[in-house]
């Protein structure tokens, strides 16, 4: 039987340097020090684009095999299996194109609307295609990184989405990576709207695997298996109506003044590699202008440009039912 | 009579980061062994005159930055496991290869609750019992390398 470690270094008769005790209270007190300055006083933040930015080439030598592999594949797809995405995409093209055609009327009569309202226009926010590198390694959160960074203009609270629907937000941006916190994680909310009545709520990630959790509803409310949720826009940060989950399961507990509501991610992050990223809107004149209306331009609203996980901003919504009183 | 030299030391740990830093996704990230701590087992147990308490720290701070959690998580973990190898690195010399690999089992999960716990100080929830399958797939990577040439054999001697 082999003996693990055979080649024994003759141990040392006497010590050398400090005493392990000794170094581990040092090693730890340092550890600690870097956990609190990291945690509650987040002087560490261009140390750690720094490192990051140290790593990317070992990251993308990482990546290399796989991409290779991925590269081969797409390059070896068969002649047959071309011809049917093929076939499928411009069906698809077809049906999207009709419905596009409606769109732009509803915009432009949207925008006509508004402007007779005395509304803000809505601007369209720019989006850009990014490349997911990696999942997240840590199995306490609910990330992933994706291959744009600060040189690509990508800035801590952009809202990301894949075609079905809302991914998460972007919340640290490297040089050359940027790291998305998916809707399912624990420190994210997302403002949302039930599809079918309207009602507005906020959705909590339940910290697992495709869970999102509705608290703070009460038991009576309006709301059943298999309604969608959607972005309700408030927030800023958000497009309005990206479909964001799918109602699975409504526990009414006369116990609890709240149902416990659950939900299912409809964005589907684990079947593609690429995603869009929605830029932050300047929403300043959205928001401000329409409640003093005296004012006029002058008076802009607050942008909502945070970092941290979505807060809602109400002024939206009050600010359209004022607009809508005569 | 050095037959391990700094530069294999820290190749190892290169190369433990590369492979950390694979694309893993799914049933696969739930299974990824700790390359980066079984490297630093590894040397530390072999070659403690090379590597110490503060080499793990470091590695630690590297896996921190990689899983982009807190600075120091990771760190604190493997200073204090790489503790308990170096004060029993000597009579475990003495022990036959399936006592160290239980004692390496021990060091491993030490770890990982060491980290776990740190995690729910800061907050986050208990990800569940499959979150100590790294150790399982861990410890048997290191009964590959033990068993396998790498493991044993002595590098070229020179005197």
């Amino acid at each position: 039987m082999p003996r693990a470690l055979e080649p024994q270094q003759t141990p040392a008769f006497f010590v050398r340097g400090p005493s392990p005790l000794a170094r581990l209270v040092f090693f730890s007190a340092l550890s600690l020090a870097l956990i609190a300055t990291d945690s509650r006083l987040h002087y560490l933040t261009e140390v750690r684009q720094g490192f990051i930015a140290l790593l990317h080439p070992l990251q993308l030598v990482a990546n290399a095999p796989f991409n290779l592999y991925h590269a081969s594949t797409e390059y070896l797809t068969g002649h047959n299996t071309l011809l049917e995405t093929n076939r499928e995409l411009s069906e698809q093209a077809l049906h999207d194109g009709a419905k596009l055609q409606r769109l732009n009327e509803l915009e432009v009569e949207n925008e006509h609307l508004r402007s007779l309202l005395g509304a803000s226009q809505i601007i369209a926010q720019p989006a850009r295609l990014g490349e997911i590198l990696h999942m997240g390694r840590d199995p306490f959160s609910q990330k992933m990184v994706i291959n744009l960074g600060t040189r690509q203009n990508i800035r801590p609270g952009q809202a990301v989405v894949d075609g079905d629907g809302v991914i998460g937000q972007v919340t640290r941006a490297y040089p050359f990576s940027s790291e998305v916190t998916l809707i399912t994680d624990k420190e994210l909310s997302i403002p949302i709207q039930i599809e079918r009545n309207g009602l507005r709520a906020i959705a909590f990630g339940a910290g697992v695997d495709n869970v999102l959790d509705l608290p703070y509803l009460p038991v009576n409310v309006d709301i059943q298996i298999g309604d969608r949720l959607i972005t309700s826009g408030i927030d800023g940060v958000y497009p309005v109506g990206l479909a964001v989950a799918e109602v699975t399961n409504i526990e009414r507990n006369p116990d609890s003044p709240f149902a416990q509501i659950t939900s299912k991610p409809i964005a589907g992050i684990k079947n593609h590699r690429q995603v869009l990223l929605i830029g932050i809107p300047e929403i300043e004149s959205a928001l401000g202008t329409v409640i003093n209306k005296t004012d006029g331009k002058t008076k802009t609203g607050k942008p909502t440009e945070n970092s941290s996980p979505v807060t809602p901003t109400p002024t939206g919504s009050a600010s359209q039912n004022v607009n809508r009183q005569p | 009579m050095s037959t391990v030299s700094l530069k294999h030391v820290y190749a190892s740990m290169l190369l433990a980061l590369l492979f950390q830093l694979i694309p893993w996704e799914g049933l696969a990230l739930e299974l990824q062994p700790d390359f980066m701590l079984l490297a630093v087992i590894y040397w530390l147990l072999r070659a403690p005159h090379l590597c110490h308490i503060g080499t793990a720290w470091f590695a630690g701070l590297l896996i921190d930055l990689a899983t982009g959690g807190l600075f120091g998580q990771h760190a604190l973990a493997y200073a204090l496991t790489a503790f308990l190898a170096v004060s029993y690195q000597r009579r475990l010399a003495l022990f036959n290869i399936w006592q160290q690999t239980a004692y390496v089992f021990f060091l491993l999960l030490l770890t990982q609750s060491t980290v776990m716990v740190l995690k729910l100080f800061g907050g986050d929830d208990f990800p569940g019992w499959d979150y100590y399958l790294h150790s399982f797939s861990s410890i048997l990577l290191w009964l590959v390398v033990i068993f396998s040439p790498i493991g044993v054999e002595a590098p070229p001697h020179k005197s």
